[in-house]
């Protein structure tokens, strides 16, 4: 007997159950249950059930009832169901059929067409179910490989920029802490947890074109000429033109958010940034955010043409806007998070 | 006689039931002592309200499956018909068919309870 596998039979009638136990008991481990709701219960205590028999007319809480909690809560996708009945009522049979139920079982049962059916549709959902956890983790792995060489290739662009990498993994830090609130605290900004985290990852990139800067500028130990910050600005559109050739490095929703980013994290609230000289939430909001993480980072950390700010310097700085404007409600959490942490 | 020969002597179709058993003869004969018990405890009477029968339909109905599973033919056919024209608001059709069918299930009954005691 394969002991990781469970049957669960759901009938109100005793003698049901035990015949079905009966038929299944030989291959199978089984779970009783005398009701709807004893039946949800097990579901959910239980991770092994491989297959239910589930009878659809019972007093309370009924088979479709049970289908549906299924629905609700995604077993349905991994547990195969089959429903057991001896009505020949098409409406309820065709409702459970679009609540995901596999096959019928007509009482009385046909004992050996019933174990085999329910063997091979439990073979079936086994293999399905391997093959989804095999493709699960191979993205998983493909996500992370693409992911280490994004953080790579941000890495080698600090060196060049004489910063040790640790400036994107700063930014990644705030832009989750940042974007997080800010979603939480303002429904016209709400994100999934998921754009959250492509947002971070996305992050990591808003400086790539700075690779194309020359070192005497980038490197530069004073203040720029007019001439050369004017040059420096070109890293925003430089880094998109980069990430238009390497599309492929990561998905779509990645690609899409590190563009923005990498173009109008120099954006400002009163259309005083650049390059495109956006105003107010014409910038993306994940955009505003990297921008405040990029300015709070850049004036607390040591740069070659200038001495770190210590924390309330800088978050003052901010706040008078001597970095440029910024979204005022994207302020309040920055300075929220900052006084927090 | 053993029960299960004077069972089919009834019309009970015993090669069925037990083959839906995986041919175990004493879980058939325990299934049986079972069912009557459910019958005793929960059976339909022909006497039941004429206007609200929900309850008694949803009885009939698992009483029918019972009989289907132990291959009770006789019976299982009668409340096959009786759950249908319960289901088509036939209430005085179904009792009639009931009150025919009760002697051969009260039959039946006794036969399994005189060999379980």
């Amino acid at each position: 007997m394969d002991n990781e596998k469970t049957i669960l039979i759901v009938d109100d009638v005793e003698i049901n159950r035990a015949i079905l136990s009966e038929i299944f008991k030989s291959d199978y481990n089984i779970m009783e249950a005398e009701g709807g709701e004893q039946a949800i219960k097990l579901l959910e205590d239980n991770q092994h059930i491989a297959a239910v028999l589930l009878d659809l007319i019972m007093p309370g809480i009924n088979g479709l009832d049970v289908l549906k909690a299924m629905n609700h809560n995604g077993q349905i996708k991994k547990i195969p169901v089959f429903l057991i009945t001896a009505v020949n009522n098409q409406d309820m049979l065709l409702e459970g059929y679009n609540l995901g139920a596999v096959d019928v079982i007509t009482k009385p049962f046909m004992a050996h067409f019933l174990q085999c059916r329910v063997k091979n549709i439990i073979e079936l959902y086994g293999h399905r179910n391997e093959l989804e956890q095999m493709v699960a983790e191979q993205v998983k792995r493909l996500n992370e490989v693409n992911q280490s060489m994004v953080e790579t290739l941000a890495t080698l662009i600090e060196f060049r920029d004489c910063e040790s990498g640790e400036h994107v993994k700063r930014i990644c830090g705030l832009t989750k802490i940042l974007m997080t609130e800010v979603s939480d605290r303002y429904p016209e900004y709400h994100l999934p947890q998921s754009e959250i985290d492509k947002i971070v990852a996305s992050s990591i990139l808003h400086d790539v074109g700075k690779i194309s800067i020359p070192d005497r500028i980038l490197n530069k130990p004073g203040r720029l000429t007019k001439e050369e910050f004017d040059i420096m600005k070109e890293h925003t559109t430089r880094g998109c033109d980069i990430l238009q050739k390497i599309p492929n490095i990561m998905d779509e929703g990645l690609y899409n958010y590190s563009y923005d980013i990498c173009r109008h994290h120099h954006e400002r609230w009163d259309g005083g940034g650049y390059p495109d000289g956006l105003k107010g939430d014409d910038i993306t909001i994940w955009s505003q955010v990297v921008a405040v993480a990029d300015v709070y980072d850049a004036l607390t950390s040591e740069r070659v043409y200038k001495k770190a700010f210590s924390k309330e310097t800088a978050v003052e700085m901010i706040k008078n806007g001597e970095c440029g404007s910024f979204n005022p409600k994207v302020l309040k959490v920055f300075e929220d998070c900052i006084a927090k942490n | 006689m053993s029960l299960l020969e004077e069972l089919k002597g009834l019309g009970v179709n015993i090669e069925e039931g037990m083959d839906r058993l995986m041919g175990n003869a004493a879980l058939y004969e325990r299934m049986l002592g079972t069912f009557v018990k459910m019958l005793q405890e929960s059976g339909v009477q022909p006497d039941f309200d004429n206007t609200d029968y929900a309850e008694i339909t949803e009885k009939a109905h698992a009483i029918k499956g019972a009989f289907g599973n132990l291959s009770i033919t006789p019976v299982y056919e009668a409340y096959s018909e009786i759950v249908r024209l319960l289901r088509e608001d036939k209430p005085e059709q179904a009792k009639e068919i009931l009150k025919n069918i009760l002697p051969i299930q009260d039959e039946i009954i006794q036969c399994i309870n005189r060999h379980r005691s």
